[in-house]
């Protein structure tokens, strides 16, 4: 599918998304916006449980943020679907000590202690598959999380059996929802975030060399290993506190939308955490906001669909990489090139009506049909050429079936005509190439040559016995047109 | 039959004794992955200052030695001293160019900020890469020729500038021994020119590179030490004594046109 | 003398088939084979009142063990088996074992398998969907509606057993003539709430047909099932209810967290009303086999109690049964 046909596919999308959100919010409508008191309080973070969400989940995009983007570029951005699976065991476990020791058993943070416990166990085994078997991250990933699930699984069966245990809901029973947070929730991501921070702030050259160049990192001597480990203990602590806040779907995309989106607006490493962040953080805070303005709307989903909002935003428009600004430049630079081919086809055909290369060329019409067979254009194509040609002015007026350049026109040709050939020169005195495989190469290549490097190349060119104003071309055009 | 090993190091007793002045002393040497051996029984001694060609047909093991001598990969017998002492005590000392397919080019970092990791050894944990360490950076772009890129990011680079980039990183660890994976690989006429200008300017100036090689007609050209390696040493020494016919037919196994166009190449030269 | 062989063969194999078909109406005809037989159930409270009304004639064996989820249970190996080798098999229906319907259907074929909701579904107006067309299954705790399921079960086991349908109607009568009193209990107590008070705020939506039966008002954080998601403005919402109307207790359930409560009481206390978790409710399963929570009229009595006091009714001090003493 080509670039725009995707591009509107993605508007489509975007827009049945937006269509959903605000259908779902239709019936309660009537119930917020009466009361733009009600608003203010919710932009002022003055209502207790909506600035707790608000600031809560903020802050957790941003921690999402950061440390996700160094899974992106670490390629291990599954690792946050891979750890929650490895918690599942964990909490079984958990569990079944707390039972043992006489409790209750459902007591949340000696269940989360279990979760980040065999969280981390099963991020090692991951490192430990991928560093002594031949099998990478991918594949390493799937392994622990289906071992751990059917673990889990088992488990869960298993104390559920037990006489004694009032097991109900324990699979789900960490997972927290965004809308019902808690002030024990806020420190805790607030201790997170802090971590993320820190680590981004202190440990940022490490995991950049450990993420581009692992065997050089190994050779100066850094620890690679636990520097993996460093980075992955931060992951699960993100994520098992995420998910305990804010449940298991919003903890996963939270990890991987804000690093891809922020991908596309950025070359620099820096640039793209600190945008991750931001896009973590204001998807928190405008999925919360909204959740907390309109009824029926599940805070994490509406945080979800913000996020893949901003994602799809930057995947079309996003300077750096962004599918619309690609296109644009490409279209640019194919236009940019029918404009070259048609003044160098132009000149060409002049050279070859005259006879005697020593006189200068002369500026005069050229039949329209020679134009079509000195490249292979179709009538549809070489007509888009030269109304293009007209509104740049390179072309004047002139008889039917017949093409003439304007003096501008004749001396952007002659201008192209030169740089081409100049390429051609430089590459078959450099590069060893065969004459007839030069055209081709250098059609390419010259339209990306700028002025200030063709000046180069005729310096070096200069004491070169080839040194007429136009070279003409080294290898043979083939003028049967002209007959 | 003559042996090109160089023995000037080696003792009478067969212990291996290694003064501190080699840069790059290896012996008995094997590393073997899943029971086969990849390189085995590896002597090698490399004096100080030489431009060092390392040559031998695919899969001769060429990377996997200058892995061993860096632990990238583990030994399975053998030992590794570089300035009389092992690795670990002598990366400050160590220069590593590896081969370009080894990253991901797509990594958003700017060629600045690539060649500005060869100073983080030095810079050690948690410190911000400064002013100074940009300022290694930048010569070490100028020494190849590339410091009107520092700001572009490595994606935008042609082959042969990413690997300029590549060298430019080992020089910025200001090294004495280099090791170079194949730095001629797939680059343009005029990258191989600069790499060959900075190699001599190394060499000039005492610093000992090992570069691992895979073209036969300028190995003459371009080093003056030469080891021959088909999973074991073929032969070591100064090239004009160690590129012979004969070696060569040693290392390569028979592909005689072509060794014979060399050879006769070489005639043309030392006449 | 092939041929006669070969006749004989189909002659006895068309008998054995006849006879087997003989023998699947026998079943149904003139009961079980051997005392007691065996009942399978899915949930604890349904398992109770089958004990009840089937006296030592059955064994009942019920899948859904106190403390699980049945919303989301999904039946093991053994849990089959125990389906097939039931006689009778009881469960609830509404769509509150989502994950067996499959094994249901299957069993029904051959043997009496009914919903014990099946009469009380019957009847106009009864059922509580919310938006979405989704049955609240919780049925039981309205123990009027719950005394319409005991009628259930002695109409299928008098069917069955035919031998015995004066006993099953004796220990039916028994044990309805129980919830009768129950179910008096609870409409004095829950009544005996303040007007204002009586809201009822849980986690999930499991108390719809008992707010409806004994005048309470309610109000679940979740929804439904254990599996919806709350919205933040459906949270503030419910904050600012409790804050307006001094609600002085919400209550959790054993199944589902209780960070949701949490969040509600923290929520109300920054806007300066003390609410408190007035206790632990029993939803969707009963307490554990053993204690008086264990059994369904522990469980209601629990659940009741528990509500009309931490709402401020005036509640005997031993709950149900003292006031059952009290009365006579």
């Amino acid at each position: 599918m080509s670039a725009v046909k995707s591009g509107r596919a993605l508007v489509l999308l975007m827009a049945l998304a937006l269509l959903f959100l605000s259908a779902g919010s239709l019936e309660a409508r009537e119930s917020a916006w009466q009361d733009w008191d009600y608003v203010w309080k919710v932009i002022t973070l003055q209502s207790y449980n909506a600035r707790l969400v608000i600031l809560s989940t903020s802050l957790l995009g941003i921690a999402s943020g950061l440390v996700g983007t160094f899974l992106l570029l670490r390629k291990r951005s599954l690792m946050g679907d891979a750890l929650s699976h490895a918690t599942y065991p964990g909490i079984g476990m958990a569990f079944l000590v707390m039972l043992l020791l006489g409790g209750e058993g459902k007591w949340l943070p000696g269940l989360l202690l279990g979760a980040a416990t065999t969280g981390l166990l099963g991020v090692l085994m991951v490192l430990a598959i991928r560093n002594t078997t031949r099998l990478k991250d991918d594949a390493a990933m799937g392994i622990v999380m289906g071992v751990s699930f059917g673990l889990g699984v088992a488990l869960m069966k298993m104390v559920s059996d037990l006489p004694q245990a009032d097991a109900a809901g324990l699979n789900s029973f960490i997972y927290g929802t965004a809308a019902t947070m808690i002030l024990g929730d806020f420190l805790l991501i607030l201790v997170v975030t802090i971590g993320a921070a820190l680590a981004s702030l202190f440990l940022l050259k490490e995991f950049a060399i450990l993420c581009f160049d692992e065997s050089f990192a190994a050779s100066q001597g850094w620890p690679t290993f636990f520097l993996d480990l460093a980075m992955l203990g931060l992951v699960t602590a993100v994520t098992v506190v995420g998910l305990q806040a804010v449940g298991l779907v919003l903890i996963i995309a939270f990890l991987i939308i804000p690093p891809t989106a922020a991908r596309f607006w950025t070359h620099d490493l820096r640039g793209m955490l600190g945008l991750a962040a931001m896009v973590g953080g204001v998807s928190g805070w405008i999925g919360s906001s909204l959740s907390a303005l309109f009824a029926d709307l599940p805070t994490g989903a509406v945080i979800v669909l913000v996020a893949a909002t901003i994602f799809l935003v930057s995947m079309l428009f996003g300077p750096a990489r962004g599918v619309v600004p690609r296109s644009w430049r490409q279209a640019r630079l194919r236009r940019k090139v029918g404009r070259q081919h048609l003044l160098r086809a132009a000149y060409e055909i002049l050279e070859g009506q005259q006879p005697d290369v020593a006189e200068p060329i002369r500026n005069l019409p050229i039949a329209l049909d020679s134009l079509l067979t000195h490249r292979s254009w179709s009538a549809q194509q070489i007509n888009r050429l030269l109304r293009t040609a007209r509104t740049e002015d390179h072309l004047e007026e002139a008889e039917p079936g017949q093409v003439r350049l304007s003096e501008a026109g004749f001396g952007e040709a002659a201008r192209v005509t030169r740089n081409h050939r100049l390429w051609e020169l430089y590459l078959i005195h450099y590069a060893d190439i065969a004459p007839s495989h030069v055209d081709r190469d250098a059609d390419l290549v010259e339209h990306v040559l700028d002025a200030e490097v063709v000046n180069q190349l005729e310096t070096e060119l200069q004491d070169r016995p080839s040194s007429l104003e136009v070279p003409p071309s080294p290898h043979f055009i083939d003028q049967r047109a002209e007959s | 039959m003559k042996s090109f090993v160089d023995n000037r190091h080696a003792p009478a007793d067969g212990r291996p004794e290694h003064p501190d002045n080699l840069p790059l002393a290896i012996h008995d040497l094997t590393v073997a992955y899943h029971r086969k051996p990849v390189i085995w029984d590896i002597e090698l001694n490399i004096p100080e200052g030489k431009l060092v060609g390392v040559v031998g047909p695919n899969g001769a093991g060429k990377s996997t030695l200058l892995k061993a001598c860096q632990d990238l990969v583990p030994k399975t017998s053998g030992e590794v001293q570089i300035y009389g002492a092992p690795y670990k005590s002598r990366r400050s000392l160590v220069g590593y160019v590896p081969q370009r397919e080894s990253v991901d080019w797509d990594f958003p970092v700017s060629a600045l900020d690539v060649v500005a990791m060869g100073t983080y050894g030095r810079l050690g944990w948690f410190r911000r890469v400064g002013k100074a360490q940009k300022r290694v950076a930048m010569d070490a772009l100028a020494r190849v020729g590339i410091e009107h890129l520092a700001s572009r990011q490595i994606s935008h680079l042609s082959g042969g500038q990413q690997q300029r980039v590549f060298l430019a990183r080992a020089l910025a660890q200001d090294a004495r021994l280099y090791f170079m994976d194949e730095p001629f690989a797939a680059v343009d006429a005029a990258t191989e020119q600069a790499i060959v200008t900075l190699l001599k300017e190394l060499n000039q100036v005492g610093k000992t590179c090992l570069v691992v090689h895979h073209d036969l007609s300028s190995v003459t050209r371009y080093f003056d030490w030469l080891v021959l390696l088909n999973m074991r040493v073929v032969a070591s020494g100064p090239t004009e004594e160690v590129f012979t016919r004969e070696n060569l037919q040693k290392t390569y196994g028979g592909k005689l046109s072509l060794l014979d166009d060399v050879a006769d190449r070489l005639r043309h030269v030392s006449s | 003398m092939k041929r006669r062989l070969t006749i004989l063969l189909a002659l006895t194999g068309i008998g054995r088939i006849l006879s087997g078909c003989g023998e699947i109406e026998q079943a149904t005809g003139t009961g079980p084979k051997e005392y007691p037989y065996q009942i399978t159930t899915t949930v604890g409270m349904i398992s109770d009142i089958t004990r009840h009304v089937a006296g030592q004639h059955a064994v009942v064996e019920g899948i859904v063990r106190e403390g699980v989820d049945p919303h989301l249970y999904a039946a093991s190996i053994n849990d089959v088996k125990a389906f097939y080798a039931a006689d009778v098999i009881f469960y609830n229906g509404m769509m509150l074992e989502g994950k067996m319907s499959d094994i249901l259907v299957r069993v029904g074929r051959n043997k009496p398998v009914h919903a014990v909701t099946e009469a009380i579904r019957q009847a106009a107006g009864y059922v509580i969907t919310d938006e979405s067309e989704h049955y609240d299954p919780h049925v039981w705790n309205d123990v009027a509606g719950w005394m319409k399921a005991v009628e259930v079960v002695r109409n299928v086991l008098q069917e069955y057993d035919p031998a015995h349908r004066t006993d099953y109607n004796r220990n039916a009568e028994a044990y309805l003539e129980k919830l009768k009193q129950l179910d008096a209990y609870a409409k004095e107590v829950l009544g005996s709430i303040p007007e204002k008070r009586r809201v009822l705020i849980t986690a999930h939506d499991a108390f719809g047909y008992m707010a409806r039966a004994y005048g309470l008002k309610v109000r679940g954080i979740q929804g439904l099932s254990t599996e919806a998601e709350a919205g933040l403005r459906d949270v503030e919402l419910l904050v600012e209810f409790l804050v307006e109307h001094k609600i002085p207790a919400v209550f959790v359930e054993s199944s589902v967290s209780h960070k949701s409560i949490e969040a509600l009481i923290e929520g109300a206390g920054a806007k300066g009303h003390k609410v408190e978790v007035g206790g632990q409710l029993f939803s969707d399963s009963m307490g554990r086999s053993g204690t008086p929570e264990g059994t369904y009229i522990g469980m209601v009595d629990h659940n009741v109690t528990t509500i009309a006091r931490a709402l401020g009714g005036s509640v005997p001090k031993g709950g149900f049964q003292a006031w059952v003493k009290n009365r006579q």
